[in-house]
């Protein structure tokens, strides 16, 4: 990329010793950190209930409704300090979600979804539209559909066009590969890592799988337990023995037994 | 034919009423029964306009009709905003109590007699003859003209216009709404506005037309069956649904006795609930997450 190096080393987004808790009670994430610099893809990786769509949540605010909030820790974005703001307040800052479900709005149609958004600039809009319809040309094709009829991969590219539509500096992506066939995982992750490099923003993704997220990401971050277990680049997440036994699914030779619990570990991760 | 302009009218009536209901539970989920107290608010308003802008009637209904739009506004700000989070039924009870409050208090600063906001407006409610014999009184085609220009208004702003869409959206998904960056609040204080000057409409040009008391706040409640048979969260719903109460009640009172008038939207509405408690034009799981 040709933004300069300074620019580029900078964290977009700073996430310190962050604790969220529901309902006042249950604790769900307990003392994650993490940076995503700007440009940067970073990928989240963690078994079911290991705390990264709640992470995403805090980043992204909360409503009354939640009754949840962030009771320790910061989040900065571009040095602001964002814990604990409304949704609305954030995403009009440059920080938009993609959610992992009810990603979009079912009674109005494909070109209402992505009309709906309140943008950060409205001069914008229609050459963002035709961007989006550039990046997912299948959506110009549906876009008098309405979105509750729509396929999990139709879905899944209209959240994301609608969530470009806001013009966000930061994208954050909750289960890009939830429930869609392998290919149109790989087809989403190629459009991603374009929408990266052609409009500049950064991206934070979460995944169980893993081989999707480390095929893009340019730095990833292990959680479990709501605690950041490991952390690294790509190369050094890929080649980390753990990381492929637990993660991606290839075998190490030897130690017979724990990789027995680590086939349950597996399994319990795709069956769960 | 003289049946046929009676039932047009009654059903605009319902009509104009029963959009305030649909607006506000569409996008908050929350049931407005103050809303026939609202109403009255807007016909008491234009009493008190009509007599501190007796020269200009025009001013007067504008004024009026501004302060109506303001009432719900203000009402969601200072009342119902704290309600977000809180149980549907909390937030629904509390527009139970802002009614009985508006009640006391209208029937306090006006009393309980009889005003004609018409003649301190200086208009003469003149009846109009229409396809020969049958006739109409000026402020009943007032009132049909309203919920013609009210409904298409609404009809259009929703599908057409930005907020229109952003309120739909945070009807059907107010946290992805958040998240996409629309103002909850705002939208939701637009509801609340646009509910209670259609209602405040109503209540002006129903004033207008039989004079004003406080017993104008029954015909509100009246529309409230109008409104569920229709379905509450469908506009098209209301309009069909206060055409089929406005029609019953007219042949009633014509065919069978006139007392039954108060009686019958609540008759058709318990058949209804019977058969498709849904509504007509409603969508099924929105009454179950009730
Ligand atoms: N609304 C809520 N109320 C109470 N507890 C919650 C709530 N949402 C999540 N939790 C708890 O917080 C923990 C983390 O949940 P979270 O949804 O963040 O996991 P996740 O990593 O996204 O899992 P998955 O991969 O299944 O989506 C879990 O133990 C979950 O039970
Ligand atoms: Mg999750």
């Amino acid at each position: 990329m040709s933004t300069p190096a300074t620019l580029k080393d900078k964290a977009i987004l700073e996430v310190d010793k962050l604790e969220v808790s529901y309902h006042r009670v249950v604790t769900a994430i307990q003392g994650v950190t993490l940076e995503v610099r700007r440009g940067q893809i970073v990928a989240l990786l963690g078994n079911n209930g290991a705390g990264k769509t709640t992470t995403l949540r805090a980043i992204s605010g909360f409503l009354g409704i939640d009754d949840a909030r962030v009771s320790e820790g910061t989040v900065r974005f571009c040095g602001k300090d964002i814990a604990n703001r409304f949704p609305h307040e954030v995403a009009g800052m440059g920080i938009v979600l993609v959610p992992e479900r009810d990603k979009v709005f079912e009674n109005l149609t494909v070109q209402e979804n992505l009309e709906a958004n309140s943008p950060r600039q409205s001069s914008t809009l229609s050459r963002m539209q035709e961007a989006v319809y550039a990046y997912f040309p299948l959506l110009a094709r549906l876009r008098g559909r309405q979105a509750g009829y729509l396929s999990g991969g139709e879905r899944q590219m209209l959240a994301i066009g609608a969530a470009l539509m806001c013009g966000p500096e930061l994208l954050l992506v909750d289960e890009l590969s939830l429930g869609l066939a392998p290919i149109i995982v790989e087809e989403l992750a190629e459009r991603l890592r374009a929408i990266r490099d052609e409009l500049g923003l950064s991206i934070l993704l979460v995944e169980q799988n893993a081989h999707v997220a480390l095929e893009i990401a340019d730095y990833g971050y292990i959680i479990e337990n709501g605690r950041i277990v490991m952390d690294g680049d790509r190369e050094r997440l890929t080649g980390h023995q753990d990381i492929q036994e637990f993660y991606l699914g290839a075998g190490g030779s030897g130690r017979r037994n724990y990789r027995d619990v680590k086939q349950y570990r597996r399994s319990r991760r795709w069956y769960g | 034919m003289q049946t046929l302009i009676n039932i047009l009218v009654l059903a605009s009536i319902y009509a104009l009423i029963s959009c305030g209901y649909v607006l506000i539970y569409r996008v908050s989920r929350v049931l407005n029964l103050a809303h026939g107290e609202f109403m009255m608010l807007g016909a008491y308003g234009l009493l008190a306009t009509a007599s501190s802008f007796g020269a200009h009637p025009f001013a007067a209904v504008g004024v009026a009709s501004v302060m109506a739009l303001l009432v719900g506004v203000a009402i969601y700000f200072v009342l119902m905003r704290h309600m977000t989070g809180e149980s549907v039924l909390a937030a629904v009870l509390c527009t139970i109590a802002v009614g009985i409050l508006l009640r006391g208090l209208i029937t306090l600063t006006w009393g309980a007699q009889q005003h004609y906001p018409m003649e301190q407006l200086g208009w003469v409610n003149s009846s109009i003859s229409v396809f020969g014999d049958a006739r109409i009184s000026a402020a009943s085609l007032g009132l049909i003209i309203a919920t013609a220009v009210c409904y298409s208004g609404l009809f259009l702003f929703l599908r057409y216009t930005r907020w229109g869409i952003q309120m739909r959206a945070a009807g059907q998904n107010p946290l992805l709404a958040a998240q996409r960056g629309i103002r909850l609040n705002g939208i939701y204080a637009l509801a609340w506005g646009l509910a209670t000057f259609t209602g405040g409409i109503a209540g002006m040009l129903i004033a207008c037309d039989s004079g004003l008391q406080t017993t104008i706040v029954t015909i509100g409640l009246k529309a409230f069956p109008a409104t569920l048979v229709g379905g509450l969260d469908s506009l098209l719903g209301a309009l069909v649904g206060s055409l089929i109460i406005g029609t019953a009640e007219v042949l009633l009172i014509n065919y069978v006795d006139p007392l039954l008038s108060d009686v019958a939207p609540f008759f058709i509405l318990l058949v209804m609930l019977i058969f498709r408690p849904w509504g007509l034009f409603g969508t099924r799981e929105e009454i179950d997450r009730v």
